[in-house]
């Protein structure tokens, strides 16, 4: 046995959540070890060469969604970290050659006008849906960058703090509380029906619903994610998610993390429900007071702690985890830049950075449907992505003139009926790129490379249970106190030592930087 | 002037005339105005064919409040539940799973498909009688006011978190797991059999535009569990003579007590004057004054049609008109000159005196769902179907019997429109038909009459707005304090004088009677009639 040391705290997974968990132990003091199975940091916002020249920027392409807060109490500007002057318009092209719609996420008049040539009424419907929205997202955000309520405890301490989610919710108003109560629990497609008459704005805000979701749009409890969304939306980072690792691991070195790649976690240590440290592929073993894990749930509870080792209670509640992923992404290699038919005028130097492709609510319902049955949709809904647009000048991710296409294509089974193999992959690429050819003419006869992956080969890569990509699904019973589950819902877990702080707790995933640093506040 | 009214109840059904009943043994001059020539509403028997009574919309019975029966004698009055023996599963593959009221009949049954379900089986029955119990009070008292700061309020909130917080950690985790997850999710948790999960998480669909993997379904479930007859819990009954006799008995009650009861008085609108109810003009022009005018038909009816927007706030006109109440459902009634013999188990037997659900698989649930969403009928639907003729032979002449098929997904809003249903309604009818032929080999040769409900009938002949039986949908956001609308669920309208009393309102649809007896309470005990 070779031990390296008695680092005070090891963390599993150099994701963008397992570094800030990192970053904040080591400034409280702690001597930390941060564990990496690939070779290099950032787990789904890693940027990656796919093709010679070509990089792509990572799986989870949002960086929105990080909380300014975080990054002013991490000094990430001082490591290098720059938000964007503008965000990216979202374009949702016409499939018959027409004007699209815009969505410009960080301007609400901008948008409303531009509605105006679609809808006479939705333009002063958006606003009015901002403002109701802005209105629930104080409430939303206080609830979300806080630990969840700890419902069971009588302790009087967590009695006040339950008052307190019940007063804030209170002071919403009767009007906004009822509002919130209602929209919660009920499905997106009827949310957006009622407020607006552009189908394609409806795809725009539907999409955020059902990212990585079990759910269509027509499934009730899908307006909750649309609205957590809107409210934690803020600025993007320059340069993407790739440049927020940077910035990220700059911080944790800075703070005296020791960082480790290529290091893979075999299973945890621990005697008589106490975790004594962790257990290396190669033997390694690492001792450690405190262990915290950013990988998913359902890897933690049932592949890297031995049953014998763990409560019955939470085997149940490792197998009861539903984390069925649904999305697949496909970087592409294109020579030259990716023209949206009827974006022209909008776009004047023809360079679309974000566009989301279907043409109606139930064009995205349609796309669910198979998913149910293990099969794939004749036409997913994707939302593209060119990174390489805003990288361009910076850090350059394609040879100059050139492009990198990220497409996330909902929704696309894990659990394809008969199992994934290279024949049924190419069958996806090929349903992709047609679909993309009905928007983009001229785009297949660009791609240079493709690199595929399934929701299968995303739990192969980034060793994610199920390919999910939030590492479990976002509905109401995964939510708040149920994340992952009562036991482990406060990032304690009742195995001394262990803890969590990856996205399978609350507030859940995207890039939001906010399981990890709820989960380092705990354990300090 | 014509007579005065102490309240006049728009409608007929169940509970209007629970609400009628209570109002009239409190002392007050009460009218029950009826469109149709038969009582009853959705909860009525009608002589279809000669010698055949059919139940023609509502089938079966189990949540009829037991309190309900007793305050009202509802026994002395004629009323007489037939609880159901079986729920049997017949299979297209000549396989059928029957679930008894005898444990441990039903574990072999199971055993035949899953040694493991059938032994998770008694366990999952005792983990949602429980879940039962915490739920139940929730059905027999007005809705919960969160956010309100009125003493009494918080005290009744206060009451209800202390009623939920003494139940064990692990049930209030399923208990809200139950409140959010999908029905089939959720059984998927607990069984692995499709014989289990396919009839068991019907119950969260029935009468819903939701599929049984749509997230909210899973708490119906518990209304099967709720159920009680004569205080045995968990049963489901026929009502000797059809679900007319249900509302029958209740009418006899309500004018014991003292209350009018008119049929073919269809209201034309309610009158208002001075920002108050007043009363109602009737169709022929005839103008009944009340002190307080209380509808039982649905909200959307009530307001939008009786009403009018122009006596409304407009944030309430705005409220009611997203109150959702797509149909999803339809009714085929067939009068039959044999017994129906199932290939999986011919002849008479126990599995006849129960229910019979044709759903083979989730999946065969689900695609029926997918069907439904796009505006077509399911062509392979779900059915639920009874032939109470086994157990109460008064409903067809000797020999020959009637079979109830309750079928989802029949969708209000067609592709081609809600008008076009009558275009659609025999290819609806064969649907149905070849369906159940599939498991009742000679159905078709049998077939003496068949009646044909479409979710357009049920709105054009019973008043259902888009066809929906439970008077609006039955999720989340239309539950306990937000039916039928957020501030507006404890029976009382913005209009002055005006109250309601159907399944639009807390607890929701279904035979309970819980709407009518607590929007009468609420009149009662506010002195607001």
């Amino acid at each position: 046995m070779s031990t390296s040391g008695s680092a005070n705290v090891v963390v599993i997974g150099g994701g963008h959540n397992g570094l800030v968990c990192a970053t904040l132990l080591a400034r409280a003091g702690r001597q930390v070890t941060l564990l990496e199975r690939r070779g290099f940091l950032g787990g789904l916002a890693a940027g990656e060469e796919f093709h010679p020249g070509f990089r792509s920027a990572g799986v989870h392409l949002d960086t929105a969604f990080f909380r300014p807060a975080l990054a002013a109490e991490l000094d990430l500007e001082h490591h290098g970290l720059r938000w964007r002057e503008r965000e990216a318009a979202v374009y949702a092209p016409d499939l018959a050659g027409g004007d699209p719609v815009v969505l410009y996420p960080d301007d609400v008049e901008a948008t409303a006008g531009g509605l105006q040539t679609h809808s006479d009424s939705d333009g002063s419907a958006y606003r009015s849906w901002c403002s109701d929205v802005g209105r629930l997202g104080g409430f939303l955000r206080g609830v979300l960058d806080a630990p969840p309520p700890d419902v069971d405890s009588r302790t009087l301490g967590a009695l006040w703090e339950l008052g307190k989610k019940g007063l804030a919710l209170r002071r919403l108003g009767q009007r906004d509380m009822a509002e919130l109560l209602r929209v919660g629990p009920m499905c997106v497609a009827d949310w957006l029906n009622e407020r607006f008459a552009t189908d394609r704005l409806k795809v725009l805000l539907a999409v955020s619903a059902i990212t990585s979701a079990w759910t269509g749009p027509w499934s009730a409890g899908t307006a909750l994610p649309l609205l957590v969304a809107q409210a934690t939306r803020s600025r993007s980072v320059q340069g993407g998610p790739a440049a927020l690792v940077d910035a990220l691991t700059a911080a944790a070195r800075a703070a005296g993390v020791t960082l480790r790649t290529d290091c893979e976690v075999q299973r945890l240590l621990i005697e008589d429900g106490v975790v004594k440290g962790v257990r290396l592929q190669d033997g390694e073993e690492l001792e450690a007071g405190h262990v915290a894990s950013s990988c998913d749930p359902k890897q933690l509870l049932l592949d890297l702690v031995s049953p014998r080792d763990l409560p019955p209670v939470l085997v149940r509640r490792g197998l009861a985890w539903r984390n069925r992923g649904t999305t697949a992404v496909v970087h592409l290699a294109l020579d030259g830049p990716l023209h949206f038919t009827g974006c022209e005028k909008a776009v004047p130097d023809g360079l679309v950075e974000r566009a989301i492709l279907g043409t109606d609510i139930d064009s995205l319902e349609r796309a669910f449907d198979p998913v149910k049955y293990g099969e794939l949709p004749d036409r997913p809904c994707l939302e593209v992505s060119v990174p390489s647009v805003s990288s361009q000048g910076i850090a350059p991710m394609a040879p100059k003139g050139q492009h990198v296409v990220t497409i996330q294509a909902h929704f696309v089974p894990y659990g394809l009926a008969g199992g994934w193999n290279e024949d049924r992959r190419q069958e996806l690429r090929e349903c992709v790129l047609k679909t993309l050819a009905c928007y983009a003419p001229d785009a297949p006869g660009r791609v240079l490379a493709a690199q595929v992956l399934t929701p299968y080969d995303l739990e192969q890569r980034y060793r994610l249970s199920g390919g999910h990509l939030q590492h479990g699904e976002h509905t109401l019973d995964q939510f708040l106190h149920l994340r992952p589950n009562p036991e482990c819902a406060r990032y304690a877990t009742p195995l001394k030592g262990l803890w969590m702080c990856g996205s399978g707790s609350h507030p859940g995933g995207g890039v939001t930087g906010m399981p990890g640093a709820l989960g380092a506040r705990s354990m300090l | 002037m014509a007579q005065t009214w102490d309240a006049i109840i728009v409608g007929g059904g169940h509970n209007g005339l629970v609400c009628a009943a209570y109002l009239a043994k409190a002392g007050r001059k009460v009218l029950v105005l009826e469109r149709r020539h038969v009582l009853g509403g959705a909860a009525v028997s009608e002589e279809v064919h000669p010698g055949f009574t059919f139940s023609v919309c509502s089938y079966v019975v189990s949540l009829l409040r037991p309190w309900i029966i007793r305050d009202l004698q509802l026994s002395r009055f004629g009323l007489e539940l037939i609880p159901l023996e079986c729920s049997f599963l017949p299979l297209p593959d000549g396989r059928s799973l029957a679930r008894w009221d005898d444990a441990e009949r039903t574990r072999r049954e199971i055993a035949g498909f899953s040694q493991r379900d059938s032994e998770v089986y008694p366990e999952f029955g005792q983990a949602m009688a429980q879940m039962a119990r915490v739920v139940k009070p929730l059905i027999d008292a007005p809705a919960p006011k969160p956010g309100s700061l009125h003493p009494r309020d918080l005290a009744e909130l206060l009451k209800l978190g202390k009623h939920i917080g003494g139940v064990s950690a692990e049930h209030r985790l399923l208990l809200s797991k139950m409140m959010t997850m999908s029905a089939a999710d959720f059984l998927d948790e607990w069984f692995e059999s499709d014989v289990l999960k396919a009839p068991m998480s019907v119950s969260g669909i029935i009468g819903t535009f939701q599929g049984v993997r749509s997230p909210g379904t899973a708490y119906v479930l518990l209304h099967h569990y709720m159920g009680e007859i004569d205080g045995a819990f968990r049963s489901w009954g026929f009502s000797k003579g059809g679900t007319g006799q249900i509302s029958n008995a209740i009418a006899a009650a309500a004018r014991h007590y003292g209350a009018e009861i008119r049929t073919e008085a269809a209201i034309d609108h309610v009158m208002v004057s001075g920002g108050r109810a007043t009363g109602v003009v009737l169709e022929d022009g005839t103008e009944l004054r009340a002190k307080t005018v209380v509808s039982s038909v649905d909200p959307n009816r009530t307001f939008l049609k009786m009403v009018g927007k122009q006596h409304l706030p407009d944030d309430f006109v705005t409220q009611i008109g997203r109150y959702k109440l797509r149909g999803s459902s339809g009714k085929v009634n067939l009068a039959v000159d044999r017994l129906p013999s199932f290939s999986s188990r011919p002849g008479l037997g126990g599995h006849l005196r129960g229910d019979i659900a044709i759903c083979p698989s989730v999946e065969y649930l689900e695609r029926a769902y997918d069907q439904a969403k796009y505006g077509e009928f399911s062509s392979r639907p779900y059915l639920n179907v009874v032939v109470p003729s086994v157990v109460d032979p008064s409903v067809a002449p000797p020999g020959q019997h009637v079979i109830s098929c309750f079928v989802q997904y029949a969708p209000y809003n067609l592709k081609t429109g809600p008008e076009s249903w009558p275009e659609h309604r025999e290819a609806f009818g064969d649907a149905v038909v070849d369906t159940l032929a599939e498991y009742v080999p000679d159905l078709k040769e049998s077939i003496l009459h068949r009646q044909v409900l479409t979710p357009w009938d049920l709105e054009q002949e019973f008043g259902l707005t888009e066809g929906n039986i439970f008077h609006g949908e039955l999720s989340l956001e239309q539950l306990a304090f937000q039916r039928p609308a957020p501030g507006w669920a404890h029976y009382k309208t913005p209009l002055n004088a005006l109250w309601m009393c159907g399944s639009g309102t807390h607890p929701g649809g279904g035979i309970m009677g819980a709407c009518g007896a607590l929007a009468a309470r609420a009149m009662l005990t506010g002195r607001h009639v």
